[in-house]
């Protein structure tokens, strides 16, 4: 069965998805390169209390960038968005229960 | 390296014929979406595991936000920015790796995973340098007193008139002595409650050292099936994809640890250099 769909010239089966080009590639790295310059320049600078949610800001934006250029999240298929979003859906409940009941537990009963 | 999958591979398609599929897979095109999809799952569970750590790292900071500021003011900003930037170029490596196989060029596939393996490798030797210069620094925590006679040869720290040293940490001496250094004012803080920073600073980093370890024997894995002709079908990138894939997670991991770990506390770019001058063994830490 193999066989019938394959694709002679390249050699890669018909209808798998093809990789970016190297050109797109070096300016996701530039990119990349440049939010680290950027969270080295946030994480020196004095911003007090807000300094850790800028840099998370900068973490989570560099994270986006590699997940759908360097690791083409952009081309996977449904089933694999659905895992991805499975993963951030329950982080945020391990984070969200979490801080609820440190951040309430005491409070004076009113 | 062949720049896009128009260009003639050293190896083609041709020369070797279709890759051949497992005999529980219809097809390629199923066969190489498994592939995917389970190195997908397996770094969901991944996240995970290094989220409940960032969960209850972030619980603690929030209790103690000057402890753990003072926690990141010790260390070695000047390594951590190295190592930041030499992840990143690994990751641009590894991914011209895949480039490579699905265009079919082996020779170049064998040049990208090599510098991967030495980036990596790179990483890993001023990340040890860290963990040594902490250690001479004494930065570990532990329940250890100073004996009255380590505390004497200390005068800074008796209280003038005091007839009676009181007992001390050796980690809280050690961790004075390395945020005078850093120039970082120590009123107002729990220093005993800094080691929960080190805890966490030990354990984070470890277990990325320990994802890097791993991910390095599978580079170097692939390195050896390259040479034995395994990646002779452009069709079998994806298992080099799928490394690919552990090997970016683990550069998100340190994306961000470098913030939560070494940012936290002031720093400044001229410590950058001091940091990398310390590694080298150019100046006494």
């Amino acid at each position: 069965m193999a066989a019938s769909t394959h694709h002679a010239s390249t050699g890669h089966p018909a209808g798998d998805h093809e990789l970016p080009p190297v050109a797109n590639t070096m300016m996701t790295f530039v990119v990349l390169f440049m939010l680290a310059i950027l969270a080295l320049v946030v994480g020196f600078s004095n911003m007090g209390e807000w300094k850790v949610l800028a840099n998370m800001a900068v973490s989570a934006v560099q994270t986006t960038v590699l997940a759908l250029f360097f690791m083409d999240l952009r081309k996977a298929d449904p089933l694999t968005w659905l895992a991805v979003a499975s993963s951030v859906f329950w982080l945020g409940l391990l984070f969200l229960f979490t801080l609820t009941d440190m951040l309430t537990r005491h409070l004076a009963v009113l | 390296m062949a720049t896009n999958a128009t260009v003639t591979p050293t190896t083609t398609s041709e020369d070797v014929g279709p890759a051949p599929v497992g005999h529980h897979f219809y097809s390629l095109r199923q066969q190489q979406d498994s592939v995917r999809l389970g190195i997908w799952l397996f770094l969901v569970t991944e996240l995970l595991f290094f989220g409940g750590a960032m969960c209850a790292y972030t619980a603690y900071r929030i209790w103690f936000p000057r402890e753990f500021e003072a926690g990141s003011a010790a260390l070695n900003v000047g390594i951590a920015t190295l190592n930041t930037f030499l992840l990143l170029t690994s990751s641009l490596t590894v991914t011209l790796a895949v480039r490579a196989c699905y265009d079919g060029n082996q020779k170049a596939l064998a040049k990208w995973l090599a510098l991967t393996i030495t980036l990596g490798l790179v990483f890993l030797g001023f990340k040890a340098r860290e963990y040594q210069l902490d250690f001479a620094e004494g930065l570990v925590p532990s329940k250890r007193l100073m004996t009255a006679d380590q505390q004497l040869g200390h005068s800074s720290i008796l209280e003038e008139g005091a007839s009676q040293v009181a007992p001390k940490y050796v980690f809280v001496h050690n961790l004075e002595e390395a945020l005078h250094k850093a120039g970082y004012k120590t009123e107002g803080i729990d220093l005993v409650r800094v080691q929960l920073f080190f805890m966490f600073y030990y354990i984070m980093t470890g277990l990325h050292v320990v994802h890097m370890i791993v991910g390095i024997g599978l580079l170097i894995w692939q390195l050896v099936l390259t040479k034995l002709g395994f990646f002779k079908y452009p069709a079998r990138y994806v298992y080099v994809e799928a490394l690919s894939l552990y090997w970016h997670f683990v550069d998100i991991v340190w994306i961000f640890l470098l913030p939560l770990l070494y940012l936290a506390g002031p720093h400044s770019a001229g410590q950058v250099i001091t940091g990398l001058q310390q590694a080298l063994g150019m100046v006494s830490h």
